[in-house]
């Protein structure tokens, strides 16, 4: 079992323990009140990620997202550096941002931070007006082709809320998905941030956005938009 | 040492606003524009202004009824319009847009109604199918009321303004309309471009006679002038403050050719409209307002466009061709004919330049 997983599942059952007495005594909204509160986040351990896209393709199953869109992604480049060329990875998804610039633009209020710090998109209310696609520095969000609605990385809230893991954690070959709760000082992504706090970056600090998806042994080069030799992938386009 | 970065897997994301967004800011600038256009001769009585400002009334009236049905357009969700007034966000630019122009649309339309009120009743004298609708919106001339009513739709045309401009400029994510200056710069293309529209419609669609092109002319000449001088202010602050919003927008444009054409395409129209209306006033209303019609559009195209067009965090720009369906050429085309068929039919119902002088006797009161 891998600590991600040890660590996230020992959070959960400190919420869901003695539940179903308190429940049956009719005291829910006491429990609720009582309820530990989580702050999901995600450490992404960049060297351990081997750019196979796994996380991508679970994803994409778990979450029935359309063509041409992605909730994660796993941008790849070649870097050139006098006689040696190497190969950076950097797997991509919305920060869940503790300042997130989409929440407020929001005009009718359907995109919120939930109580476990994730952000995310009530798709019932949602116009469609793609005012939070524009909003968000990370192209994290897109307008789902088929729910015509916004759409974007939920950090799987539905398997988290039944004591599973993101897809794309579960998935991760190398482990370099680790997710977790930050209010619990004991896991592995809180002793991450903080044991690690040098080697610890976020994408677009300068954004002032308060990321949730942290970085380990991310290089500065493409931590913002990367001035690299481009090579867009339109996945429609290539259809014959 | 040098570095070569390759971007070797990157994806491409859709552009979130469709060509509709930008009919919908081109028309509702025009609107906004071509209402100014109307109070020194209508709400407030000033006899030269008198024809420009008839043929803008219908320019801000066509454009301002078609420009929502573009706005409406652009949601991917249209049926819960709704929403916004159920669950507004305070915190939303957009969520106030969806109270202001409501409020300037109704605001406009009754300010037309009552300057119009007296053209109904002279039309309505003389019979024809139309002259029941005609006899309903009769009535007497109203100067104070219609001044009071043109403040009152200035407030809300106003708010419209500040809340496009703004609601644009907030988006701290793209830096080409995240600068101070892009709500000023929708305001001039805005009012050069409705200046070029009245200049149109007064000639094709009321029939005026080339006269009009000279108060036209001078008034789109200090709009262009103005369009000019904020262009020109936004490259100076691109390049005197390397680290301000300009220069940031600059660099990530810089290697866009696509871009720079629009924005020499944009310049050269601008100026060339300022040249003609300087140098050749009387006879040339329809070229400079085409000129100047197709620089606010282009303006407009440039930003929303080519800001969408640029990733936030990939290397290069996106390819976004063109599509031909409702979502891109097909509703530039039919927001251009339903326009045309606002135009028709508002030209049909009231009677702009006919009857409008039959009835001066009741208008006199309004004459500076």
């Amino acid at each position: 079992m891998t600590a991600s997983r040890r660590d996230f599942l020992r959070s959960l059952g400190r919420v869901t323990a003695g539940a179903p007495v308190a429940l049956a005594a009719g005291v829910a909204p006491a429990l609720a009140e009582a309820a530990p509160v989580h702050h999901w986040a995600m450490v992404v351990d960049v060297a351990k990620c081997i750019g196979c896209q796994a996380c991508t393709v679970a994803c994409i199953h778990e979450n029935r997202v359309p063509e041409n869109a992605f909730r994660t992604f796993v941008t790849t480049w070649e870097v050139a550096e006098a006689d040696r060329i190497s190969t950076a990875v950097l797997p991509r998804l919305c920060n869940h941002c503790d300042a997130p610039p989409c929440v407020p633009v929001c005009p009718v209020g359907a995109t919120f931070k939930a109580a476990g710090g994730e952000v995310l998109v009530d798709a019932d209310r949602c116009v469609g007006c793609g005012y939070c696609v524009q909003a968000c520095p990370y192209d994290a969000r897109f307008i789902n082709a088929e729910t015509r609605t916004a759409d974007k990385c939920t950090f799987c809230a539905h398997r988290v809320a039944a004591g599973l893991l993101p897809a794309c954690v579960e998935t991760c070959v190398g482990g370099a998905r680790i997710f977790g709760d930050l209010a619990d000082p004991k896991s592995t992504v809180s002793k991450l941030v903080t044991e690690r706090a040098k080697d610890v970056r976020v994408l677009k600090p300068e954004e002032g956005t308060k990321p949730n998806v942290f970085y380990l042994g991310l290089d500065e080069r493409f931590a913002s938009r990367v001035d690299a030799v481009p090579t867009l992938w339109h996945p429609a386009a290539e259809r014959v | 040492m040098s570095t070569e970065i390759t971007e070797l897997l990157y994806v491409t994301r859709e552009p979130a606003w469709a060509p509709w967004a930008v009919q919908y800011f081109f028309l509702i600038g025009l609107s906004f524009g071509s209402f100014l256009l109307t109070l020194p001769g209508i709400a407030f009585g000033r006899e030269t202004w008198r024809p420009l400002g008839r043929a803008a009334l219908l320019g801000a009236l066509a454009c301002g009824l078609v420009a929502p049905v573009a706005l409406l357009s652009d949601l991917n969700q249209p049926g819960r319009f709704l929403n916004f007034y159920l669950h507004p966000a305070g915190s939303s630019w957009m969520a106030w847009g969806a109270f202001f122009i409501p409020a300037y649309v109704g605001a406009l339309i009754l300010y037309a109604l009552v300057a119009l009120a007296p053209d109904f009743a002279a039309a309505a004298m003389s019979g024809g199918p139309l002259a029941p609708v005609r006899r309903l919106l009769s009535g007497p001339a109203r100067p104070r009321l219609l001044a009071v009513l043109g403040l009152v739709t200035l407030t809300a045309a106003f708010t419209v303004a500040l809340y496009t401009g703004v609601e644009v400029m907030v988006v701290r994510a793209r830096p080409l309309w995240n600068t101070a200056l892009l709500p000023w710069q929708f305001v001039a293309t805005a009012l050069a471009g409705s200046i070029g529209l009245a200049l149109l419609l007064a000639r094709f669609a009321l029939g005026l006679g080339p006269e009009i092109d000279a108060l036209g002319n001078r008034l789109l000449a200090l709009a262009a002038l103005v369009v000019v001088a904020l262009g020109a202010a936004w490259f100076a602050l691109a390049f005197l403050q390397p680290t301000g919003p300009e220069a940031r927008a600059l660099a990530q444009v810089g290697g866009s050719s696509r871009w720079f054409t629009s924005a020499a395409w944009l310049g050269g129209a601008t100026v060339a409209a300022l040249v003609v209306a300087v140098v050749r006033p009387v006879g040339t209303g329809w070229l400079t307002g085409l000129l100047a019609l197709n620089a606010a559009w282009l303006f407009r195209w440039t930003i929303f466009v080519g800001g969408q067009d640029m990733p936030k965090t990939g290397a290069g720009l996106y390819a976004h061709p063109l599509a031909l369906g409702p979502e891109g050429f097909l509703g530039i085309v039919g927001t251009a004919g339903l326009f045309l068929a606002v135009v028709v039919i508002l030209t049909t119902l009231v009677p702009w330049s006919g009857s409008a002088e039959v009835a001066r006797p009741s208008t006199s009161l309004v004459g500076a």
